[in-house]
């Protein structure tokens, strides 16, 4: 925001004109007229909801009773829930494997095909674009009909129950990364495109292959979008709901209604009534995925420029 | 006052509420039966004060999150609501339905059985007019009886034995039946069919609840299925996926336990298969014995966000109501629904009707009786919770292969707790 109120006027004042055509007062109107309807989305669809959900986090309702004011009584209960935990762990463990296994896939396709600038390549990013072009609950439910045990394709070549609960959260683990790698890589590779071609010339004159180039010279130099999209999949990561909602029917007693937090305040609400619970759990959330971001964008400050 | 009301409603809406406005007023249902149009634009093409207003807002659980919302929202919530029975409770306590008593409901009672008046009324108050039930029955494959060399079981001792000769006459290809755990309205049906009473409860006494999801019955009935699941007799895949309907296709599954709307069910399910199926009565736990149990069934309720509950009661009795022979006729013969009133029930255009997809059986002869064996049973008011936590507990066994039964009293510790919170008194 300060930036976009700022630049307009210090821009003419490099520029060395002897007097701004408009006063200052009107260009700041003008830089605030382009933030508004920022701001109002902000305001109405971000700050009033959280607003709203915290004021319901601090009630409580129990079907008998009717609701009174209970302070921070459910998230003393979110706290001790073990569910909760169990949904949280689920999630973070979940996030540790699969997020460098997508980054690095997205980066690989990036490389190569950043590398190889055949008419080949162009198919390829098409191809590994689509996939993200599917919304996620068509691509969800047609994970769900491949992995079926009994009809899906892909038990004759693997034998297993990929919904089992031992493979179930690999098996959520493929469809994300089907479903994100793709756009992670359009990110990396447009980051790639930006890159100085003189920079690979040179380094190419100093005696570096191609392989040493892409891990030397280009990996650190978009390493800014690498942050970016991690931090993006670790965002999801934390918010993960459609895929396992969607594939619960098929295997409830490995996708349980506590799957992960995001599931759990979702069923505390719409199937158990439990509006203010579901509230604080949804409000924990939010902070943790609040402060998860923040913490990572300040480990990797050095590197992101963000 | 019931006469005053109900005169008031035949004659019109010349000077009842909603008479002020000129034209038919317009009454908003939500529903999902199959052919419901059809239904609809008979019932505005024979009315001219009441205008029938649709809307398929999902199936089950997808309607009941729409309806809640709309509930705790105070607005956008339609006049007149599909509900299954088990969900009554949960809206009459969150004092959410119209008690229809008061616009002449009671006057359809004696068009009832027992079991499925008491469904949808505490004494005078009555919170929504029946509509289809789920009576249970088992639905079997003659051909592949035959192939195999199985006899129609009448208890569920037979049936076990008739499973082991079928695992052995089809080299473990194919499974007497697939049992669902992902279906708390299935599982249910079992264990009332075998005397479980999971839920004492009364509205007029809404604070109190009897809490005995574990006991006996319901126990008896899971140990049986824990062992016909252990001994590789009966498959675990959830109902409603893609392999399970592959199953009933197949000749996977030689039987289908199933409720008086399976028939249509089956039917949409299994298409291939049509011809090939019989009814006949669910086994019994005493050899002889007519116990049964519901699985499913629905109703119309009037919510509180009724502009004109008037007309919207009316609407509840009248669309599906048993003198309504048209609506019936599209109800049985293609939506496939198992009527609750009684001169439907009895009338030949149900009781005689032959299925093709039976061969030709007029499979009511087997669900008729069945439903009028139903013995009364009673709902908790957060049914999705008892369902949850039968599904999580029974699915997590079969996943995990623990005990169900320890499944149940974990199921029962945890309703127990969550009525605690929710300031019930359970005992």
């Amino acid at each position: 925001m300060t930036q976009v109120q700022t630049k307009p006027a210090a821009a003419p004042a490099a520029a060395g004109p002897p007097a701004p055509r408009f006063p200052r007062k009107r260009e700041a109107a003008t830089g605030w007229l382009f933030v508004t309807p920022f701001v109002v989305l902000l305001i109405a669809f971000l700050l009033l909801p959280m607003a709203y959900a915290f004021k319901l986090s601090l009630y409580r309702s129990t079907l008998i009773e009717g609701e009174h004011f209970a302070l921070f009584e459910n998230y003393t209960q979110a706290f001790q829930d073990p569910l909760v935990r169990e949904g949280v762990l689920r999630v973070i463990v979940f996030g540790l494997v699969q997020t460098p296994v997508m980054i690095g896939l997205a980066l690989l396709a990036a490389l190569l095909i950043d590398h190889a600038t055949s008419r080949f390549s162009r198919i390829f990013r098409l191809a590994a674009f689509v996939p993200y072009a599917v919304p996620v609950v068509i691509g969800t439910l047609m994970w769900g009909f491949l992995y079926s045990k009994d009809t899906g394709p892909l038990s004759a070549v693997l034998p297993l129950d990929f919904l089992s609960s031992s493979w179930v959260l690999a098996s959520l683990g493929n469809v994300v990364t089907w479903q994100w790698a793709g756009y992670n890589m359009i990110v990396l590779y447009a980051a790639l495109q930006g890159l100085p071609r003189e920079v690979y010339e040179s380094a190419r004159i100093d005696g570096a292959g191609p392989v040493q180039i892409a891990w030397r010279i280009k990996t650190p130099m978009i390493s800014s979008a690498l942050v970016l999209a991690t931090l993006f999949t670790i965002l999801g990561t934390l918010q993960f709901f459609t895929e396992p909602l969607i594939l619960q029917p098929l295997n409830p007693g490995s996708i349980t209604q506590h799957y992960t937090p995001n599931v759990y305040a979702f069923n505390q609400a719409f199937s158990f009534q439990q509006y203010n619970y579901s509230a604080a759990i949804s409000f924990l959330l939010g902070a943790v995925v609040f402060v998860g971001s923040y913490l990572f964008l300040f480990a990797t400050r050095k590197r992101s420029a963000l | 006052m019931t006469a005053l009301t109900l005169a008031a409603c035949s004659s019109g809406d010349g000077d009842s509420g909603a008479g002020t406005q000129n034209g038919p007023v317009t009454v908003k249902v939500w529903a999902w039966y199959p052919s419901f149009q059809k239904v609809v634009d008979l019932y505005n093409a024979t009315h001219t004060d009441i205008k029938i207003e649709w809307t398929n807002a999902g199936a089950g659980q997808d309607e009941y999150t729409k309806l809640q919302t709309a509930l705790k929202a105070g607005k956008g919530a339609p006049d007149v609501v599909m509900l299954e029975f088990q969900e009554l409770p949960t809206y009459q306590l969150t004092k959410h339905l119209v008690d229809m008593g008061e616009y002449g409901a009671n006057d359809l009672k004696s068009q009832y059985v027992d079991w499925a008046w008491k469904q949808v009324s505490q004494g005078d108050k009555v919170y929504a007019i029946p509509v289809d039930a789920g009576p249970m029955a088992m639905l079997y494959r003659e051909d592949l009886f035959k192939q195999y060399g199985l006899t129609v079981p009448k208890t569920w001792d037979e049936y076990k034995q008739q499973a082991e000769k079928l695992k052995t006459a089809s080299g473990g290809k194919a499974f007497i039946t697939d049992f669902g755990g992902n279906d708390g309205g299935f599982m249910t049906g079992l264990t009332w069919q075998a005397g479980s009473k999971p839920y004492t409860y009364d509205t007029a006494n809404p604070s109190t609840i009897g809490i005995a999801v574990n006991d006996e019955p319901a126990k008896k009935v899971m140990t049986y299925w824990e062992g016909m699941v252990a001994s590789g007799l009966a498959d675990t895949k959830a109902y409603g996926t893609t392999d399970f309907y592959n199953g009933l296709g197949s000749g996977k599954y030689v039987t289908y336990l199933a409720a008086g709307w399976g028939p249509g069910y089956l039917a949409s399910v299994a298409k291939t298969t049509s011809g090939k199926w019989r009814a006949a009565p669910l086994p019994q736990w005493t050899a002889g014995a007519n116990d049964q149990g519901d699985w499913g069934g629905s109703s119309f309720a009037v919510t509180d966000q009724a502009k004109n509950p008037e007309a919207a009661t009316k609407v509840a009795m009248e669309v599906f109501g048993a003198s309504n022979t048209a609506a019936w006729k599209i109800g049985i013969d293609e939506a496939y629904l198992f009527p609750t009133a009684t001169p439907v029930l009895e009338s030949d255009a149900f009781l005689k009707k032959k299925y093709d997809f039976f061969g030709g059986q007029t499979v009511n002869d087997v669900f008729v009786p069945a439903y009028k064996a139903i013995a009364p049973f009673s709902w908790s008011p957060f049914n999705s919770y008892n369902f949850n936590q039968l599904t999580t507990g029974i699915n997590g066994a079969i996943e995990k292969k623990t005990s169900w039964t320890a499944a149940l009293d974990t199921a029962q510790a945890n309703v127990s707790q969550y009525a605690t919170q929710q300031g019930f008194k359970a005992q």
